[in-house]
């Protein structure tokens, strides 16, 4: 379970960002890049967080992961504050982006171990989880081979391998598909789905409305850090005035 | 302790690296030995080359000092000419045909007899390697106004005190290894020095702007451990490299040493007694303290940069800043005092040079310690503030 409440982060701007920024930002000292925003993920569902590039979804999910510090507002992850218990919630969390974020000089045994290690896991509780994940997702021909000699499609299963190592409770996807083919897209929409079936909360943030039609339970729509919309996808399809998924998303981001 | 899982992630890690493991251990080891070895080789060969080579000599006014004529006659390795006219001297020198002109004047014979002093103009090219040329004629020069020396007091009835009044004796106190360590000693610690800092350098852009890199850090960041035993991790095994590749440098001079041809003995045995395991010892404990430092520096740079290029391009200036300090500590006037002792770098350089020395003052030695650990210190306090920077962490 992941509850937000009031969520807000300020970055500071120096001369140069404000400049970049426009006349919007000359006078001012911080930008806003998420607004006052609450929302709850439930176990056995999958949030999904849209919004166009730059509307505020990793800020907010690098605070639930507890990389960035809320500037006002609180986050709970299974009954941890992100602040006052942030190690708590890094146990309980599996955080996966777009990029594979391998170290290419390890081989994939020792990148999911380095994980487990980390999480403190014990030998033989590893041992019986690693088997586990590498045989469902079929990497023991390539388990002892370094990172960097690996395809696109056997780093990503890696990747997955070492996101859900020591079985989190919760799951964070932060763009997972961006950048990848449709054979390794795939398979992250599958792993998303099985997490649902195993009962994790799991909030996932995209900009491809599809992935959403096929995954979602729950969805939120940001912009400029703040949400416009904030319920379950059927009643989004219920309350659609546009023919697909994107023109209402963008419909509903021009109106915003 | 999830320090230590991070640190022994990170050693796999670099070790697997082939820059690093090439700047850490074939450089030091290999290069060290090998150029050391190749330089004194080509200066001695040279030196001997210039020796060996067949002087071209013409004598003008040789009918006014036959017996000096017939002295250089006499040398070993001299061709005596006689064909190049006074006017084309010069250009003949200068293109190497000839390499000594000797002009005696015509009073030469008249001089020497009143007991006066004869003229005797030399040229010669000055560029030559080592001054070699020059001292083989004024050895033969030497030698034979010695000769007329010794006849004019004979002739005189004078003994040589006459026109000896001193019989200076210098007795130098210094040992040995005092006066090596003076002169040399410096570039002993120049050498940890600038290898700890490039050793500490590929793991410290690894770890940290290569991580943001390869987007790792978000990886890591997420998990279990925190930012301090993050820094704490890749500090120790950045460290671990600096003072690896320090040592491995000492380990490489020692090594080439042995096998540069043609050290004296003498010279030979105070190197080895410097390069005993109390020196070693006691210098590897300056070593480390400015390891640290370098390595938290670096660290702390390397996160702070978005990419492995930029930090490099962070970095490489600092090389400079380096080296600077660690040159001055070579100077022979400087010397390990209150103020300098301050100094980091600086005090490692002047402080080995004591060491090797074996006149290190224990005062100022503290005062070392005291400043090395106090910077390393600082350094680790930043680098952790680096690491907890949001704006630093995800700068883009």
């Amino acid at each position: 379970m992941i509850q937000v409440q009031n969520l807000t982060k300020d970055f500071s701007l120096n001369k140069k960002q404000r400049r970049e920024l426009g006349e919007e930002y000359k006078d001012s000292k911080t930008l806003r890049a998420v607004d006052d925003i609450s929302f709850e993920c439930r176990p056995g569902k999958i949030f999904g967080l849209l919004g166009p590039n730059g509307a505020g979804k990793t800020t907010t999910l690098r605070m639930i992961a507890t990389m960035l510090i809320p500037t006002s507002g609180s986050i709970c992850v299974s009954g941890s504050d992100s602040v006052s218990d942030g190690q708590k919630v890094r146990e309980k969390i599996g955080f996966m982006t777009g990029q594979t974020a391998l170290y290419d000089r390890l081989t994939p045994t020792e990148m999911v171990k380095y994980i487990a290690d980390l999480h403190g896991m014990d030998k033989t509780t590893f041992q019986k989880r690693k088997n586990k994940l590498f045989d469902v997702l079929d990497m023991h021909s390539f388990a002892d081979r370094r990172i960097a000699r690996l395809s696109t499609g056997m780093k990503q299963k890696t990747s997955i391998a070492r996101t859900i190592i020591h079985d989190p409770p919760v799951m964070v996807f932060d763009e997972p598909t961006s950048g990848l083919d449709v054979m390794t897209s795939r398979a992250i929409m599958d792993l998303i789905r099985s997490c649902r079936e195993e009962g994790k909360t799991v909030i996932f943030s995209t900009h491809r409305m599809g992935e959403v039609n096929q995954v979602c339970d729950d969805i939120a729509i940001i912009y400029k850090g703040r949400f416009f919309y904030n319920d379950t996808l059927d009643q989004f399809k219920e309350e659609m005035t546009q023919p697909t998924f994107e023109d209402e998303f963008i419909y509903r981001v021009g109106e915003a | 302790m999830k320090f230590l899982t991070i640190a022994k992630k990170e050693v796999i890690d670099i070790s697997r690296d082939r820059r690093t493991m090439i700047m850490m251990v074939v450089v030091p080891l290999l290069l060290i030995p090998v150029l050391l070895g190749t330089v004194l080789k080509i200066t001695k060969s040279m030196a001997e080359k210039a020796s060996e080579k067949q002087l071209k000599v013409q004598i003008y006014g040789q009918e006014y000092a036959p017996d000096l004529y017939q002295a250089f006659a006499d040398m070993e390795k001299v061709i005596i000419l006689d064909q190049i006219p006074t006017d084309s001297i010069q250009s003949y020198i200068q293109q190497e045909f000839l390499d000594v002109a000797i002009h005696v004047d015509s009073d030469y014979k008249v001089n020497i007899a009143k007991n006066g002093q004869a003229k005797i103009r030399i040229q010669f090219k000055g560029t030559d390697s080592f001054g070699i040329t020059k001292d083989r004629i004024n050895g033969v020069l030497k030698k034979f106004e010695n000769q007329i020396i010794s006849e004019r007091m004979d002739r005189l009835n004078l003994k040589p005190e006459v026109v000896r009044a001193y019989n200076i004796n210098y007795e130098d106190v210094a040992s040995r290894q005092e006066k090596f360590g003076k002169i040399a000693g410096g570039w002993f610690p120049y050498v940890f020095i600038i290898f700890g800092f490039m050793g500490a350098m590929y793991p410290a852009l690894d770890l940290g702007a290569g991580e943001k890199e390869r987007g790792t850090l978000e990886t890591i960041l997420s998990s279990p451990a925190s930012r301090l035993d993050i820094v704490l991790g890749k500090f120790l095994v950045v460290l671990l490299a600096a003072f690896l590749t320090a040592f491995l440098a000492l380990g490489g001079m020692a090594v080439g040493i042995q096998y540069i041809p043609d050290i004296p003995p003498e010279v030979l045995i105070v190197i080895n007694g410097v390069l005993n395991l109390k020196t070693i010892g006691l210098i590897m404990t300056l070593v480390l303290p400015v390891a640290a430092f370098f390595s938290a520096m670096l660290l702390g740079l390397s996160i702070y940069a978005r990419s492995f290029k930029e930090a490099q391009s962070i970095v490489a200036p600092l090389n400079i800043v380096i080296i600077f300090p660690a040159v001055i500590g070579t100077l022979p006037g400087m010397e390990l005092n209150a103020i300098t002792a301050l100094i980091p770098v600086l005090n490692v350089s002047l402080a080995s040079k004591d060491i090797i020395a074996g006149v290190i003052n224990p005062v100022y030695m503290a005062e070392v310690y005291a400043s090395l650990f106090g910077f390393a210190g600082l350094a680790i306090f930043w680098c952790v503030k680096m690491f907890n920077r949001e704006k630093t962490i995800f700068r883009s």
